[in-house]
């Protein structure tokens, strides 16, 4: 029963928090991470595109939306790896069915997080394993051991405050022998520890200054809880709002911004943390290469995934580039997908505990792990 | 009649005076639920012993536990409490004898779960899945006939499906109803062949999508693996890989009709396509089946192809590792999670004998020494800790969604598992909930769950006092410690409903 005990309490390496952030609304993979080098882009985009000069250049080829910059510095560090032209094989291009089987992993019951822990064998998880940070729990944590959706630490108490009944129960507990007693325990130290944790006033450190938007604030409840070692496995946040058919920058601008900011601040508060934390950036599907007469695009194929923190050997740009060229454009115009999500996906589980059995996780498909850490 | 239910409802608070003046026997059906579930108004009787006797351990492990006035009326059964039990548990075994109104009225509201097939698309798959869930809870809470629920919910996991793959959103709830619902007590063979040839089976496990149309082709082994590995023999029962991808070979050419084939009504049918059934020589588990000869008319062709599906399911079916795979898991459910080899050997004996009835099965087990002695022993998982708190508080319930999010929190919401071997039955995936079953019982005695109540005051008015609900609530006499933390706590009901021993059964 150690188990229960080290998945309660965090046990530094050991215990590896994945965090994931998926862009709702299909993000326009292009004008995240723009391939400056390839001509067909500027010939696509003659109103939209970003020009050579504003691009935060990444390595000759690509560039990163200048309202991205703030990840500039994690990228080179080499703690933030892009993967461009990533996606997954729906091609139905509806927002429901690409985001149906991104997050079940394919035609299949539950989702891919979910899966991943089940699959970590007949081991307790403590009750903040797996988190959704919003209102309700995604497709992803479909099926896990138990997930919680919290808004904000406050969520997580014994009916608030109830000294009286919380003594009678450490009473009751304390007295039991075997598994029982451990389990109650646990559950009564991680109460206690969150509990300290919601009187505590929280200061990022490393001078980390997280923005006032959801997004930001669910990292910053993201970082306490890894922080505080409550066991945290799994924590889902979304950032919606990516479905730009007209003047897209109006509507991306300000998400970009968020998104940049939110993920370095995180970073930053962090810290040697981010060793043990694994954070992946997802979207359902990119957008049309083409713009429309209304400066937006319409729904496409590939598009781009960050991976940060966890270990990785970023700094780089990850996938094979399809090119632009009419004759390699997947359907309608779209950009083709090289680099199926799962393998972005497959080595990061590996590394946090799936031990051989991402068969169970992603069945039926034939996986190739992208070399994230070599 | 119409307009007093408003009324009522408008009463509110009042309506427990009304009761008093009115008398519960003279209430309409409609108004019933003023009432709560408990048909009998107290006082009632709480066990006196200093450990779960017979009657109390019948109640925990062939219910979801004991309601408040059920100690007293099993207790007339028998002379003893071991004659008691047994009588309970013979009555169990005869669901159809047993009037279930209040489980059938509790469910009425649901009536998704009574649409047949076909109708099923035209619903949103929201509503299925909560009126699935829902259905569940409700029944689990409500209906008379116990032991069935409780059997239901073991085959819900023995024949696992997540009805969020694919065409199972609709299809989930036929199989609960013409599946698992339907064979739930009656024998092991027709279950099984019902599950095969279940739409939803046919989707979840790929069976559909399972054709060998030429050598080169390889048929889907998903469904195959399965049916060996979890439906019947288990996972060392002794077959090989050899005989998931014979089994495979044999069972090619099933298939369902998806919601995007035409003609409309029907969708869901399921159908056998001699094309795509492989007709070559075949052996499964050491007997053979041979090829099906090219020169016989097709309807011959048709009629042996199509019936390959009852030659394996009759190999596998009767190989002893079925009986003892099938046992080793209901002496899991019953007896403990470690199930002693002793029992698990009998009721084998009596599964193979019966050729796969379950009462008979269920009758030996309950026969066991083993069953009789191991008291209390059992973690139960969420979904029978929120089940027997509701029981054991007399609460009226809506089964509501509030109470489904307490399960999903646990992992524990019915039909939420997404891999085919089911929720586990053993207790340490289920350590981690500990917290939420407290806040549970916390809600669940301060009314503090939209469309459930529970009156504490008149409880433990009706057991006599602390102590009387006390011994209620734990199936046994409270030791000192218990007594004095229940005064301490500020919360007695809520810390008896999260104390250890409410935690097993």
């Amino acid at each position: 029963m150690a188990e229960v005990q080290k998945l309660l309490t965090g046990n530094g390496d050991e215990r590896r928090t994945l965090v994931v952030v998926f862009l709702r609304g299909g993000a326009d993979g292009l004008n995240l991470v723009a391939p400056l080098g390839d001509d067909g882009y500027y010939r696509a985009r003659p109103r939209i595109a970003i020009s050579k000069q504003e691009a935060v250049p990444l390595d000759g080829f690509y560039g990163l939306n200048p309202l991205l910059k703030p990840l500039e510095k994690v990228y080179k560090d080499g703690a933030l790896a892009v993967i461009h032209a990533a996606g997954s094989e729906d091609d139905t291009r509806s927002h429901f069915e690409a985001q149906d089987l991104m997050e079940h992993g394919g035609i299949i019951g539950g989702g891919w997080l979910g899966r991943f822990l089940r699959a970590q064998g007949n081991v307790a998880s403590g009750p903040l394993a797996a988190v959704a940070l919003g209102k309700s729990i995604p497709e992803c944590l479909r099926g896990a051991p138990g997930a919680t959706v919290l808004q904000s630490l406050d969520d997580f108490s014994l009916g608030g405050e109830r000294t009286d009944l919380t003594r009678a129960l450490a009473k009751l507990y304390g007295l039991q022998t075997g598994v029982l007693a451990e389990a109650g325990r646990d559950t009564l130290a991680a109460l206690d520890r969150v509990r300290r944790l919601r009187n505590t006033a929280y200061v990022p450190a490393h001078g980390a200054d997280y923005a006032r938007d959801d997004f930001s604030r669910g990292l910053r409840e993201i970082a306490r809880l890894i922080k505080a070692r409550v066991g945290l496995q799994a924590v889902s946040v979304d950032l919606g709002g990516w479905d730009s058919h007209f003047s897209q920058s109006t509507l991306m601008n300000p998400l970009m911004t968020r998104l940049a900011k939110g993920l370095a601040t995180f970073h930053q508060d962090l810290g040697a943390d981010m060793r043990h934390t694994t954070v992946v950036v997802m979207t359902e599907f990119g957008r049309r290469v083409e713009e429309n007469s209304a400066f937006g695009t319409d729904h496409g194929r590939g598009s781009v995934m960050f991976v940060m923190g966890g270990g990785i050997h970023g700094g780089r740009v990850l996938g094979k580039w399809p090119g632009l060229s009419r004759e390699v454009l997947d359907g309608p115009g779209d950009l083709a997908v090289t680099t199926n999500y799962r393998n972005v996906l497959a080595p990061i589980l590996q590394r946090h505990g799936a031990d051989g059995r991402l068969d169970q996780v992603f069945p039926s498909f034939a996986l190739e792990a992208l070399p994230l850490y070599g | 009649m119409n307009h007093s239910r408003r009324t009522f409802l408008k009463v509110g608070g009042s309506s427990a005076a009304l009761l008093a003046v009115v008398g519960c026997d003279q209430l309409p059906r409609e108004l019933r639920f003023l009432q709560g579930q408990a048909k009998d108004s107290g006082p009632f009787q709480p066990p006196g012993a200093e450990t779960v006797d017979p009657i109390t351990h019948a109640l925990n492990r062939s219910a979801f536990g004991p309601r408040p006035g059920d100690y007293a009326r099993l207790k007339k059964l028998g002379a003893t409490p071991e004659l008691a039990a047994a009588a309970y548990l013979a009555e169990q075994l005869n669901p159809e004898r047993i009037n279930d109104e209040e489980g059938e009225y509790a469910v009425r509201r649901f009536e998704t779960l009574n649409q047949p097939l076909g109708e099923l698309f035209e619903y949103q798959e929201e509503l299925l899945q909560s009126e699935l869930m829902r259905g569940a809870l409700a029944r689990a809470v409500y209906s008379e006939r116990q032991l069935f629920e409780v059997m239901v919910q073991f085959w819900s996991d023995h024949f696992n499906i997540d009805p969020s793959k694919g065409d199972c959103k609709w299809l989930k709830v036929a199989d609960d109803r013409e599946v698992i619902r339907k064979h739930a007590l009656g024998k092991f063979p027709d279950m099984l062949r019902a599950s095969a040839l279940s739409p939803a089976m046919l989707w979840y496990l790929d069976g559909r999508v399972n054709q060998r149309q030429n050598m080169t082709e390889k048929p889907n082994e998903n469904y195959a693996r399965e049916l060996l590995e979890l439906h019947t023999l288990g996972v060392h029962g002794g077959y090989t890989q050899k005989d998931v991808m014979e089994v495979a070979r044999c069972l090619s050419g099933w298939t369902v009709r998806s919601k995007d084939r035409k003609p409309y009504f029907e969708i869901g049918k399921v159908e056998f396509q001699l094309h795509r059934h492989d007709c070559g020589d075949k052996e499964v588990l050491g007997q053979k089946i041979s090829a099906i000869p090219s020169h016989l008319s097709k309807a011959a062709r048709l009629w042996l192809a199509e019936h390959e599906l009852d030659r394996v399911l009759q190999i596998v079916t009767n190989h002893p590792s079925t009986a003892r795979h099938l046992s080793a898991k209901l002496c899991r459910r019953f007896i403990a999670d470690e199930p002693p080899s002793s029992a698990v050997q009998s009721v084998a004996a009596a599964f193979t004998e019966s050729g796969g009835d379950i009462r008979a099965t269920l009758r030996a087990l309950f026969a066991t020494e083993e069953f009789r002695r191991q008291r209390g022993n059992k973690f139960k998982r969420p979904f029978n800790y929120i089940v027997s708190a509701l029981r054991a508080t007399g609460a009226s319930t809506d089964s509501g969604m509030e109470i489904v999010d307490y399960l999903r929190r646990m992992g524990h919401a019915p039909f939420n598992y997404p891999t085919p071997d089911g929720y586990p039955e053993e207790q340490t995936p289920w350590m981690g909930t500990l917290l939420w079953r407290w806040n549970f019982a916390l809600a669940l005695s301060e009314n503090k769950i939209k469309g459930t109540k529970t009156d504490s005051a008149a409880l433990r008015k009706n057991f006599g006092g602390d102590a009387g609900l006390m011994a209620h609530l734990l199936g046994r006499k409270p030791s000192a410690d218990e007594s004095q933390a229940y005064h301490e706590s500020g919360a007695g009901l809520a810390l008896m409903l999260a104390s250890p021993a409410f935690q097993r059964c």
